[in-house]
């Protein structure tokens, strides 16, 4: 027990500081790059204006709004301040929307999508390449280069190949958002449908691609292990096949469930052309658009939040490692 | 060294991919020799030509014509101007104009044509047809005029002075002119783009940078990638955790978020191919760094090395000779996936309007980016994007195949 | 008004897991969805008798989380990104349909100003005025009548110190309105509760600083209720800012629409089948559709797809190839006009010149320049044709309606007109002015340098970053080097606002559209130097051009009453245009794209029936009365 105790503390203070440099990271990249954060509102508000004074005074009083007066490092602690008690502040182009609202709104249609597409996928994927590694045969010489081949076709690529089929020509699938267009949300069957139907493109872009990284690589390991010396010796032994089997394919996964929990990182970024191509809101467009508009307040916020999921990812993946693998368990005690 | 190589193409998954990446590049070097020109070019003023070899309309008329007749000739110049729909929606017209229904023969041409000409009148507009079907009747009927003007077009020439026509030339239906002969055909076999540009000369010239920007970007991720892994690696101690430190956080920020606020920060107008190609090398290092560290701690305590590290050889040699060769085929394969990851890291980087200058050279993130900015997809305008996404998955294809060869040589447990 | 942003992401987050991730119990959760339908129904059954009794379509009011397709228009182009909020006093709305964006705001199918502005010819018509302005003898006054019938949504009727409280509020808080217009209105006082006189500040001389921004007053601001801005005054403790950023979900207006649900995916408007605009002094009926919606698309190319599909009747978008939708697949899509331009150009994107920069200030390399540029290649390519070409309307400051181009003389003007794509009159043009390859590289010198000129615009916006290229490739034709540079909105956006840059020597900006201060205004916003040397310049004039003649001309035009003496000084202000380029406008540009897909509503405004409803929105400006026009198709 003494070494899982070491084991996790480690653990711990490692990911402590792993997000206070990130946190620091988070507030200070977006601030680096070289824009003035109050042009993107001056545009849409100053429009017409003649008299030289007002438009200062109107410029002013959005620096001042946003806190962009003060020195950098009172603008830190201010924000280190709210942060902590989860108020991320107001977003400097959708003044006066604040930062929360536009996050809470955004981040569960990012989830609602990617988060069910990474594991359908990886599931999936997995299944398959479990039995390509095991059938092999014909099955492994069709299904492995076309998995191949469909993971290296990009995402956004995909996206616009499903809409272009299934919205554009065959129109069995709707073109656009989240929901019916003639709808509005509420907890109906018909809203339920609908929600699922447009779903359907969305997700499958995503799953077709992940499929074909994750069948890969579960056969890969699958092949590893299934030629491992245990298994010849648990066959020599005359244990059940299925039973072998299971071990086989119980190690083989865990260098996949890895992947997952880094899959699950990139989320956001992997999130961003799907929700583009399909008019899905989410997290991806929030935090492209506060790119283009040096909106800091939205995109520190973002990225925190892409740092937060990583790290919980990643902490529980080590911690089930700890518990599972015997490789870890091992080398505690080393 | 010799043997091996041998093994690697020996690997059918590994030759096929090689095939592929290597039919390709001759393509790149090849096709440029028999179509020259800069492939920026705005050649079209419209935009979205299809594919298809365009004759010049104006050379055509001057060249002598040879007259054949071909059976059907004008049934196909009347079945391009009046289809089966058009002589329905006609047939309704005359009827809300108060034809017997009986009386119309949709399949008697004449009949109907006549019968159309007397009934139809552009001003009028029936209670309860929409805009878009009166518009409709008004171009059929222009069309049918057009169609039924006789059999022979006079080409006449403008006098500058008088502004009077002078005939100079008659063309009849039964004129054809050879394609050799017209002076002017240029052949567009994926048409062009937006820009009315020639698509498949900047297919071709696109694929070459793109494979240059994986090329640099790979090269810069694996040298950092390979130079810092071997360094926590067999080093360990404080460098290794401040090496794994800065890889986490990679993690934790990812790399493509880095590689969007850098692009951003550098600004389009400094964002040259090359830069691009940096920027990715710098923000996709991390992955190497760990499995050539981990690899690199497998092989650190091995005999060899130890014996090595006895015999007082300074680490550049031991790295060099004891650990280096060992790890070599993984280095080779993470730099083909390097490569990869880069190509496509620059084609998601364009499509968010984040990748290099326009105005300098096409890249295939460039091509897709401007396709769906006038939206290729949703025209169906297949042939500006359509192929550049199957170069990308190709040559990502390609590379990934040729580094599973390359795993089933170096570790046999995976072979078939 | 419903309010649901996060129901529809959690449910959909309820909605993957459960049927994604289970497929298996599918039936579990057919039945769970049916249970919860039945406590739905009461709650539609107490709202539909408040539904105008003549609307009397039992069956789709029964739903009311369902819009019935054939009671509701749907929009496009218009609403990009979720509302910021309702307040008339802010100025970050982003709610396009409910509050354009500020400065160039024309009425809304939520808010009205006191008169609409029609540019098909124009006029200015009456909303909630009572018939025409009334201006005294020196004109320094208007005077406007209420319509006695207005009335808000809350039923009190719309007075005159509604109107006053409007402008003084925005003046006191500093909003766009208030700061856009203080220049030129002195007070806006009440006299009764239907009459409002409106001063106009002075010059020296007594006279009135600019007639025409009083005009624009009319058409321009929205007019809200004085006892609501108080509540609103009253909650942010008079606080600017505070009111400025009040999301005013609880706002008074007097508009045919008011809010009825928004989140990230859409907005709807409901009428209030109790608008005041039934009256017989307006239109005597209600619009047509009973719920105006806008999906909120991610870009063009989405937007498209869904009007191709039929899911939005009017789209706001500039569509290439339009023509394709009905030639090639056959859609029940229509243009204004059937035929190139296919609707009416208002704009005029153009090219500045940066004269700041010594080689810029040789008239003869501006114009050069904008004599080599191929215009028909930029119509045909980033307009594709969708503009009438320099030939069809030569060019001017004036936009290309009839009513603009009346107010020049042509013929006066006729030599300096240049058409484009005139590489061996530009090459002349530089010879003759001594600016020639002397070194023998292919590119001309000017003091012994290389010219060397950069052409930029903003990153993305596709027709204009063509129309760059395309002057870049005018430039090497002639011997002048220009070097396209693309950079981010924001910061383009800045630096060509800015007192003094040196990054843009060619540079690309919109002008103002159809709005009762024009032509005076774009010819104001292409040359006047009163905007030199302001930091933030907003105002036009971005390449920082002076000329004593055209600010005596800018002067003059705005109390001219004489309409011979007017046509007489944009004549010669036409001519000094021509004469020293100090910018070109490169293509014309309507400011609304309008295109309508028939599969639902049919009646939409087309060239030439008689009906005089422009073609833009249909849901601001004199654009609306489209929406009393409408019908079903059969």
């Amino acid at each position: 027990m003494k070494g899982y105790r070491k084991y996790f503390s480690k653990k711990i203070v490692w990911f402590i500081l792993t997000f206070i440099i990130a946190f620091l990271l988070n507030f200070a990249l977006p601030r680096l790059m070289p824009a003035d954060p109050v042009a993107n509102i001056m545009n849409k508000t100053a429009r017409g204006l003649s008299d030289a004074s007002a438009v200062k005074a109107m410029y002013d009083n959005y620096v001042k709004e946003f806190g962009l007066d003060q020195p950098v490092i009172v603008q830190f602690f201010t924000y280190v301040k709210n942060a902590f008690r989860g108020d991320f502040g107001v977003s400097f182009t959708q003044y006066p929307r604040r930062v929360n609202d536009i996050i809470s709104s955004a981040i569960l249609w990012t989830i609602g999508l990617q988060f069910p597409a990474i594991i359908v996928g990886w599931i999936l994927g997995n299944v398959l390449g479990a039995l390509a590694a095991y059938i092999r045969k014909g099955f492994d010489k069709v299904l492995m280069p076309l998995s191949l081949f469909l993971s290296c076709v990009p995402a956004f690529g995909m996206a616009v190949i499903l809409l272009g089929i299934f919205a554009v020509k065959l129109k069995v699938a709707p073109i656009a958002g989240g929901y019916g267009f003639d709808l509005i949300p509420n907890f109906s069957w018909a809203f339920i449908k609908s929600i699922f139907v447009h779903y359907q493109l969305p997700f499958w872009s995503i799953v077709i691609i992940s499929i074909g990284g994750q069948a890969i690589g579960m056969r890969s390991m699958s092949i590893y292990e299934l030629n491992a010396d245990y298994v010849k010796y648990s066959r020599f032994l005359g244990i059940k096949d299925r039973k072998i089997v299971g071990y086989v394919f119980r190690n083989a996964m865990l260098p996949q469930v890895t992947g997952l929990a880094l899959s699950i990182g990139t989320m956001v970024g992997g999130a961003l052309v799907a929700e583009i191509t399909f008019s899905y809101p989410g997290l991806g467009t929030t935090m492209l658009s506060a790119v283009t508009s040096s909106d800091y307040p939205v995109l520190s916020a973002t990225t925190l939040i892409i740092t937060i999921m990583v790290l919980i990812a990643n902490f529980a993946i080590d911690i089930i490692y700890g518990f599972i693998d015997p490789r870890v368990k091992a080398a505690q005690f080393d | 060294m010799k043997n091996t190589i041998r093994q690697i193409f020996h690997s059918p998954k590994f030759l096929a991919g090689f095939s592929i990446l290597a039919a390709m590049l001759l393509v790149l070097f090849i096709y440029p020799l028999f179509v020259t020109g800069n492939p920026l070019q705005m050649i079209g003023l419209s935009s979205f030509s299809k594919p298809g070899t365009y004759v010049s309309v104006y050379d055509a008329i001057n060249t002598t014509p040879d007259i054949m007749k071909l059976p059907h000739a004008d049934e196909k110049r009347l079945a391009a101007k009046l289809s089966d729909d058009d002589r329905i929606a006609m047939k309704e017209w005359l009827v809300a104009a108060g034809i017997p229904e009986a009386d119309i023969d949709i399949t008697d041409t004449d009949a109907l044509l006549e019968l159309w000409s007397d009934n139809y009148d552009p001003s009028a507009k029936p209670a309860g047809m929409t805009m878009a079907k009166r518009n409709y009747y008004k171009r059929l009927n222009a069309n049918l005029e057009a169609a039924l003007k006789g059999t022979e077009v006079v080409v006449s020439e403008e006098d500058p002075e008088t502004g009077e026509l002078n005939q100079i030339k008659f063309v009849k239906d039964t004129d054809y002119v050879n394609t050799k002969d017209v002076v002017n055909v240029i052949n567009l076999p994926l048409g062009t783009d937006n820009f009315g540009r020639d698509v498949l000369k900047e297919l071709v010239s696109a694929t070459k940078t793109s494979i240059m920007i994986g090329l640099i970007a790979g090269t810069i991720a694996t040298l950092i990638g390979l130079t810092t892994g071997l360094l926590a690696g067999y080093l360990g101690g404080w460098l290794d955790d401040l090496i794994l430190f800065i890889t986490n956080l990679f993690t934790v920020i990812p790399g493509f978020i880095m590689l969007i606020l850098i692009s951003y920060g550098i600004g389009q107008d400094k964002r040259g191919a090359t830069t691009v190609a940096i920027v990715i090398g710098l923000t996709s290092w991390t992955w190497t760094t760990r499995s050539v560290r981990s690899q690199v701690i497998s092989l650190r305590n091995r005999d060899h090395v130890n014996l090595s590290k006895l015999s007082g050889h300074s680490l550049a040699r031991i790295i060099a000779t004891d650990i280096l060769p060992y790890i070599a085929s993984y280095v080779v394969m993470a730099f083909i996936l390097q490569i990869s990851t880069a190509i496509l890291a620059e084609a998601q980087l364009s499509m968010i309007g984040l990748g290099p200058k326009t105005s300098e050279v096409p890249t295939l993130g460039l091509m897709m980016n401007w396709a769906m900015l006038y939206s290729a997809h949703t025209h169906g305008y297949w042939w500006a994007y359509f192929p550049v996404l199957m170069v990308i998955a190709l040559i990502s294809f390609s590379l990934n195949l040729m580094n599973t060869g390359l795993d089933q040589v170096f570790n046999p447990t995976l072979r078939d | 008004m419903l309010r649901g942003k996060k129901l529809t992401a959690i449910l959909l987050v309820l909605v993957m897991v459960v049927a994604t991730v289970l497929t298996g119990c599918g039936k579990k959760t057919t039945q769970e969805e049916t249970k919860t339908t039945p406590t739905q129904a009461p709650a539609a059954a107490t709202t539909a008798p408040t539904e105008a009794p003549a609307e009397a379509e039992p069956e789709t009011d029964a739903d009311p989380n369902q819009l019935p397709r054939t009671e509701t228009m749907y929009f496009g182009g218009q609403q990009w990104g979720v509302i910021n909020g309702w307040n008339p006093l802010g100025d970050n709305n982003n709610n396009a349909m409910a509050l354009s964006a500020s400065g160039s705001g024309s009425r809304t199918i939520m808010f009205e100003t006191l008169y609409m502005y029609n540019f098909l010819d124009g006029k200015m018509y009456p909303l909630l005025a009572d018939g025409d302005y009334q201006w005294n003898a020196d004109m320094t006054e208007i005077t406007v009548k209420i319509n006695p019938a207005a009335k808000w949504s809350d039923g009190t009727p719309v007075t005159a110190e509604d109107v006053a409280y409007t402008y003084e509020t925005g003046v006191k808080i500093g909003n766009n309105m208030g700061n856009s217009n203080k220049p030129y209105i002195e007070s806006v006082t009440a006299v009764d509760s239907h009459t409002v006189v409106i001063k106009s500040t002075l010059t020296e001389d007594g006279k009135s600083t600019n007639p025409l921004m009083l005009v624009n007053f009319l058409g321009s601001v929205y007019i809200a209720q004085k006892a609501w801005i108080q509540t609103v005054e009253a909650r942010n403790n008079n606080d600017a800012s505070a009111i400025k950023a009040d999301p005013a979900d609880d706002v008074v207006y007097s508009g045919p629409y008011g809010p009825y649900y928004d989140d990230e995916q859409k907005v709807v408007f409901k009428r209030n089948d109790a608008y005041w605009g039934q009256d017989a002094s307006l239109w005597g009926k209600l619009p047509v559709p009973k719920y105006i919606a806008h999906a909120i698309y991610a870009d063009n190319a989405a937007t498209e797809a869904a009007f191709k599909a039929g899911e939005i009747d009017v789209n706001q978008q500039f569509i290439p190839n339009i023509q394709d939708l009905w030639l090639k697949d056959g859609l029940p899509i229509s243009t204004y006009i059937d035929e190139p331009p296919y609707g009416i150009c208002v704009n005029i994107p153009t090219a500045f010149y940066n004269l700041e920069k010594p080689v810029l200030q040789e008239v003869a390399v501006r114009k050069a320049i904008a004599m080599a540029v191929d215009y028909d290649a930029i119509n045909a390519n980033a307009m594709t044709g969708q503009s009438p070409t320099f030939k069809q309307v030569p060019r001017s400051f004036m936009n290309p309606t009839d009513g603009e181009q009346s107010m020049y003389n042509h013929d006066e003007v006729k030599d300096l007109q240049w058409v484009g794509n005139d590489i061996e009159g530009a090459k002349k043009l530089l010879d003759d002015a001594g600016i020639k390859d002397n070194d023998g590289d292919g590119w001309r010198e000017y003091n012994g340098q290389k010219i060397s000129l950069v052409a930029a615009c903003p990153n993305g916006w596709s027709d204009w970053q063509a129309s760059m290229e395309i002057v870049a490739a005018a430039g090497e034709k002639i011997g002048i080097e220009i070097t396209t540079q693309y950079p981010e909105s924001d910061p383009y956006l800045t630096t060509v606002t800015s007192a003094h840059q040196q990054d843009f020597d060619i540079f690309m900006m919109w002008t103002d559209s159809a709005s009762p201060t024009q032509p005076w205004g774009r010819m104001r916003y292409l040359m006047s130097s009163e905007f030199n040397g302001i930091e933030g310049n907003w105002s036009g004039n971005y390449g920082h051009y002076s000329n004593d003649r055209i600010q005596e001309l800018i002067k003059l035009i705005p109390t001219e009453s004489d309409p011979a003496k007017v046509k007489e000084y944009y004549t010669e202000a036409v001519k000094i245009y021509l004469t020293d380029v100090p910018s070109f406008g490169l293509m014309y540009r309507p400011d609304k794209f309008h295109a309508v897909n028939e599969s639902v509503w049919t009646g939409f405004p087309e060239q030439g029936d008689g009906l005089n409803i422009p073609p833009a929105d249909c849901t601001d400006g004199y654009g609306i009365a489209a929406l009393y026009n409408v019908s079903l198709i059969q």
